[in-house]
């Protein structure tokens, strides 16, 4: 296994940003394939981080450093990724649901399934359920994600499930919910597809509703 | 099923509502309040842990009051054992502080995105200036801006929530401090008085519904917290 690949696991693990887009840059001078960086290099960290995140080893700054990390070092790594062939996995509209503005989580949800493959169009927080069905209509996404970190906001996945019903959308689509106050019990109530926990676990949701997990 | 009345009431809460507490509990039964430390409410997973470890010490059957609110998801999960457990239906304290599930809803209305600091969380240094501190030491300035960034650039206003007159004027030097730092992000600094009456009702051992109400979830013996107990 190329030293690089270590490196690049590392510096995701140490959040260290800056130096992602350089490193990718080098793994690339030096002939690696663009698939086995993201896979031994940007991934081995990720995954890394994903565990001890899971574990409450390492708490959502550090966790938001190495995702950016990640991030970065895939901006330079994707055009590469495209000449090579690599299609995305899956498309996903993600969004904080109406009337929440947290979105940290779902932030890390997006950049993370960014990094497993998938193509992530990101509506930012405090969504309508009508831009969730335009987003929808536009970009014929295979997930809708949504987010809500209260008790009095969760209440809009619902709403939006339904707005996806009428414009005759929500077969197109599976619907992934997550956040503090849903679990898988209440994602079956309001007819979502799935819940995830946290953010390592909203990507293998989201691997096994588009079938590559 | 109604409880016996002798049953011996156990008070398990999280220190950010000490004060509050002990202001109005007998002091008998604050001695043996049991509080928890602040820091909980970033590990969810070792906040359930930690309370239902908590829960299980206690050996005779009780009452026990549980002075959290589902704490991003901290709760879920914990499981009654022979005890009946009673707990205000709220997402956090903040409803506790400010008196009402209500008085939250109002707020909330008021300003969707608003960050609360009261008399607990500016003594425990949980707020985006201690946090932009210790950034800055961990991880240098560029990227502490980013972090902070991502965390309040949402937040419209900051508030402090006091109980009383004298409570908002021995914090509000130390809120200002947080004020003048979060106005990067244009959030306006407020003061409310907060109200008791949360913590009035959580304590009375007396008004125990059988089932969950409006405002308390009720866990019964042999039963489990549950997140739809809260919506």
């Amino acid at each position: 296994m190329s030293e690089i690949y270590q490196q690049l696991s590392t510096i995701i693990i140490a959040g260290e940003d800056e130096k992602a887009p350089g490193l990718v840059q080098k793994a690339l001078d030096q002939g690696l394939a663009p698939l086995e960086i993201l896979d031994n290099g940007l991934l081995v960290g990720m995954n890394e981080v994903s565990a001890r995140f899971a574990q409450e080893e390492m708490f959502v700054p550090e966790v938001l450093l190495a995702a950016k990390a990640m991030h970065d070092g895939l901006e330079v790594l994707r055009p590469h990724l495209v000449a090579a062939g690599a299609k995305p996995i899956g498309k996903i509209v993600l969004g904080t649901v109406k009337g929440d503005i947290h979105d940290i989580g779902k932030n890390l949800v997006g950049m993370m399934c960014e990094g497993a493959g998938f193509e992530v169009i990101n509506l930012g927080f405090d969504v309508d359920p009508e831009k969730f069905v335009e987003a929808v209509k536009k970009n014929r996404p295979d997930i809708v994600g949504m987010s809500a970190m209260l008790t009095t906001t969760m209440i809009a996945m619902g709403y939006t499930i339904k707005a996806l019903q009428e414009a005759g959308l929500r077969d197109t689509v599976k619907v992934m919910i997550g956040g503090s106050p849903v679990d898988a019990e209440i994602a079956e109530r309001i007819g979502a597809d799935g819940y995830a926990y946290n953010s390592p676990t909203a990507v293998e949701l989201a691997k096994r509703l588009v079938g590559a997990a | 099923m109604s409880l016996p009345k002798d049953r011996p009431t156990v008070i398990i809460a999280c220190r950010v509502l000490q004060s509050m507490l002990q202001q109005l509990l007998p002091a008998e039964s604050a001695e043996n309040a049991i509080f928890m430390d602040y820091g909980l409410h970033r590990q969810p997973g070792k906040m359930t842990r930690v309370l239902q470890e908590e829960i299980d010490k206690i050996e005779a059957s009780s009452l026990i009051l549980l002075g959290y609110g589902l704490c991003g998801k901290g709760l879920a999960g914990i499981k009654s054992g022979k005890h009946t457990l009673k707990i205000p239906r709220v997402d956090d304290c903040i409803a506790i502080l400010l008196g009402s599930r209500q008085a939250y809803r109002q707020e909330f209305n008021a300003a969707p995105g608003t960050y609360y600091l009261s008399k607990g969380w500016l003594e425990s240094g949980s707020h985006p200036l201690k946090e932009y501190e210790e950034y800055l030491e961990k991880y240098g300035a560029e990227k502490t801006a980013w972090i902070m960034d991502q965390q309040y650039q949402h937040y419209e206003r900051l508030v402090l929530v006091g109980h009383s007159q004298s409570d908002l004027e021995t914090y509000r030097p130390q809120a200002l401090k947080v004020a003048r730092y979060c106005e990067r992000w244009d959030m306006r600094y407020e003061e409310l008085l907060g109200s008791y009456e949360y913590v009035r009702r959580l304590i009375d051992a007396s008004a125990v519904p059988d089932n969950n109400s409006e405002d308390f979830v009720i866990i019964p013996p042999g039963g489990e917290i549950r997140l739809e107990q809260f919506m």
